[in-house]
């Protein structure tokens, strides 16, 4: 059909100024003038944690997003240059607290890098336990904030009820629910007991159970099909230009997980399969967390059968953390250099860098980079051409945390 | 009008809508920090706030409390003080976590707002983050304040007084050492066993100077007007995306070191390398030229540092704030910008 232009006599309201809109105005003007509409999406919108989208639409279908993110920067870089490196431990996990076991393991295996500390296979054997008990979590949470984001409630309900057993399975072995801050340079805080592994082992099978009704009631469910399936897509040269990480770059058939091109911890002595998919939609994002949470429930019961016995913190720092934890860690002074560790967190890889002068125990420069900041630019592009019904189930698909990309 | 209000409120009405108020006390969504993943158990199944007759509700306009999760920054006051007074009468606030007490962890910030000055606030809920059964405490807290008509705290403790002699007389001093001359090397070379690195080095000395700094990890300088032929030949050599860009900023050098972390995922044998791509320019004029065309995962990145240290990268399209409110401290995370230092407090 020809479009038809007509020039409509329009101005922007006089009230545009008091919404801090962070585009120049002509911008505005030209949209009134092109008969399109820019929609305000946010910030106070029933998702979890806030940003603005300011949407461009034509009828309804989307032109361009432009995201107004910051709504919970912290200034946690800025933070973090001001603190003892030990200190920043509880910093650095706040930006994603459901994912705090890798975001703690990032910050510390750049530490460990610098001072070159070997860390006890235990150690490693129990950080892989946390990090994956948190990748679980975090993908139930998104699950349920998408099953939010197209208007499901049951599917809301039934990730967090499986998500009260990791919670528990997190303050069994560290002693709290969500911010453990359980990963110390050189290995973990306290040994964790045989009959709590057994408990966190035989949790995994309660959780698989769980999962299968989800699966019944949520993941197979026709209408999440029809709302998640062919909307958004990404396609795999897009996926590689806009640099998106983790699980929504596997979604478009990129092999690429930091657990396996650059190993840490006890990734390489289990056994475990990269899942990937080939469409790109919102619906194989979707499906591509599903699958890797079976997969890391494989990964936690290796970890606790062939747990081995030993030391769950490095000679190099100390005999035994209870009663000299400042002692040994306040003045940790790392040789100058700059340090930077890939870690794969549950949204994606998640970049640590320390940069240190040699002479001060505070860090010179934090440079902290979260997956959700680095996913932001695929998922506005993902939007272009999509109906402005389907932002909601695209935002969810990607499981964007305002709170994790704002830092 | 206000004579019916009136009557509802304190007539023989009064009392029905008092009752009603209490078990319909439904909180906006307005997750504003991390608190917002307790605040979810608590409504969900495992604590199921339902039953005290609150559920979280999307729209201000219906809704009559706010709950306020953590940290409130300053570009969010706007937001949480434009809810408030969208909210109908009756309405409550209830603050979550130490964040939103007196900053908590992120006390000395430079984005944080207490929300005590942004709202009239009935009920704090410290924490970090708060559990759900302290919130649903909160919850309840408030229901009874609208019994009674006053607030109350839900848990007094006895007072000790501290006995003399027992305080130090001289405080401590802080544990911080902190340089006052600083040398920054970005490219400390060490001696690795990586056979691969070591001829991608080589290739890489044509571009610049390339050191070899851990394991999979390269550093190559560049000058300034090189920059963007440089990013062009790691492109040819199959990089493809950036994943950090980064700035350091060396005020007694007068230099900002400006970091561009390239890695590839479309090259098999490149994928775990990342290449520091980095050059130095001066801190009176922060000048570069953006890579952004190049590598567009690098544009929110540019965007950032942009905010942050005042570099200007021409050639980004954008210009003005991306993720700093506009009453934010211009560029916050330069040397020069000093937080207010933590410090121990005497009698």
């Amino acid at each position: 059909m020809e479009e038809i232009k007509i020039e409509v006599p329009v101005e922007p309201p006089k009230e545009l100024e008091t919404l801090f809109l962070p585009i120049p105005k002509d911008y505005v003007e030209d949209t009134y003038r092109k008969d399109d509409f820019l929609i305000l999406v946010g910030p106070q919108h029933p998702g979890s944690g806030h940003m603005r989208l300011i949407v461009r639409v034509k009828g309804d279908i989307i032109q361009e997003v432009i995201p107004d993110p910051g709504y919970v920067h912290r200034s946690m870089e800025k933070l973090a240059e001001n603190r003892l490196y030990i200190q920043n431990i509880p910093l650095v996990e706040r930006p994603a607290i459901m994912d705090s076991a890798n975001f703690n393991l990032g910050y510390v295996r750049a530490i460990e890098s610098a001072m070159d500390i070997e860390v006890p296979e235990r150690a490693k054997f129990l950080r892989t336990i946390l990090a994956e008990l948190c990748r679980i979590g975090t993908h139930l949470y998104d699950a349920a904030i998408l099953a939010v984001f197209i208007g499901h409630t049951t599917g809301f309900m039934y990730p967090f009820g499986i998500r009260e057993l990791i919670c528990e399975a997190l303050a069994r072995m560290t002693g709290a629910r969500f911010t453990s801050s359980f990963i110390i340079p050189g290995g973990v805080r306290r040994d964790v007991e045989e009959k709590t592994l057994r408990w966190v082992y035989d949790a995994t099978f309660a959780i698989e159970k769980r999962l299968k009704s989800f699966e019944r009631i949520f993941i197979k469910n026709p209408t999440t099909i029809a709302r998640l399936r062919d909307v958004g897509v990404l396609s795999k040269e897009e996926a590689i230009r806009f640099g998106v990480v983790g699980p929504f770059l596997r979604a478009s058939g990129v092999e690429y997980d930091t657990r396996i091109v650059e190993p840490y911890e006890a990734y390489e002595e289990v056994t475990w399969d990269i899942v990937t998919a080939d469409e790109g939609d919102g619906y194989a994002r979707f499906l591509v967390r599903v699958n890797e949470v079976s997969q890391s429930l494989g990964i936690i019961r290796q970890c606790i059968t062939s747990m081995p016995e030993g030391r769950y913190v490095s000679e190099q720092i100390c005999d035994d953390v209870k009663g000299n934890f400042f002692d040994k860690f306040g003045n940790l002074v790392l040789p100058a250099g700059e340090y930077t560790t890939l870690t794969e967190a549950a949204r994606g890889t998640l970049l640590f860098t320390i940069v240190s002068d040699g002479e001060s125990n505070v860090p010179y420069r934090v440079r902290i980079v979260t997956p959700g900041w680095l996913y932001l630019r695929g998922f506005m592009e993902s939007l272009k051409g999509e109906r402005l019904a389907d932002l909601q189930a695209i935002y969810g698909s990607f499981g964007y945390f305002p709170p994790e990309a704002d830092r | 009008m206000e004579e019916f209000t009136k009557f509802v409120r304190g007539g023989i009405l009064g009392p029905i809508k008092k009752w009603g108020t209490k078990w319909s006390l439904w909180p906006v969504h307005l997750v504003t920090a991390c608190c917002g993943a307790e605040l979810a158990h608590a409504f969900a199944c495992g604590y199921d706030g339902e039953r005290i007759g609150a559920l979280n509700y999307g729209i201000a306009r219906q809704t009559n409390l706010i709950i306020v999760e953590g940290a409130i920054t300053r570009k969010m006051a706007r937001v949480l003080r434009i809810t408030w007074e969208q909210m109908p009468d009756p309405k409550f606030v209830i603050v979550m976590g130490a964040c939103g007490l007196n900053g908590g962890i992120f006390w000395n910030g430079y984005n944080l707002v207490k929300p005590s000055e942004v709202v009239p606030v009935e009920f704090f809920i410290p924490g970090c983050p708060p559990t759900p059964e302290a919130l649903l405490r909160g919850i309840r807290q408030l229901q009874i304040k609208l019994d009674k008509g006053v607030a109350e705290n839900s848990l007094t403790f006895s007072e000790i007084a501290l006995e003399k002699g027992k305080k130090p007389k001289v405080l401590p001093v802080s544990p911080k050492v902190v340089s006052n001359a600083p040398s920054i090397v970005v490219a400390v070379k060490k001696a690795v066993d990586w056979e691969f690195g070591k001829q991608l080095c080589d290739r890489l000395k044509a571009i610049g100077r390339a050191v070899i700094t851990a394991k999979n990890r390269i550093a190559l300088k560049v000058e300034v007007e090189n920059l963007r032929s440089a990013a062009m030949k790691l492109k040819d050599l199959g990089f493809d995306h950036v994943k950090s860009v980064n700035v350091i900023d060396v005020p007694n050098e007068g230099k900002f070191i400006v970091e561009f972390l390239i890695s590839s995922y479309s090259v098999k044998e490149l994928m775990p390398v990342l290449v520091n791509l980095y050059t130095e320019i001066s801190r009176k004029e922060p000048k570069i030229s953006s890579l952004s065309d190049i590598f567009p995962s690098a544009d929110y990145l540019e965007r950032e540092m942009q905010d942050f240290f005042g570099v200007n990268f021409v050639g980004n399209p954008w210009k003005g704030k991306f993720i700093l409110a506009p009453d934010t401290p211009e560029f916050p995370l330069r040397k020069d910008f000093k937080l207010e230092a933590e410090s121990y407090v005497g009698d």
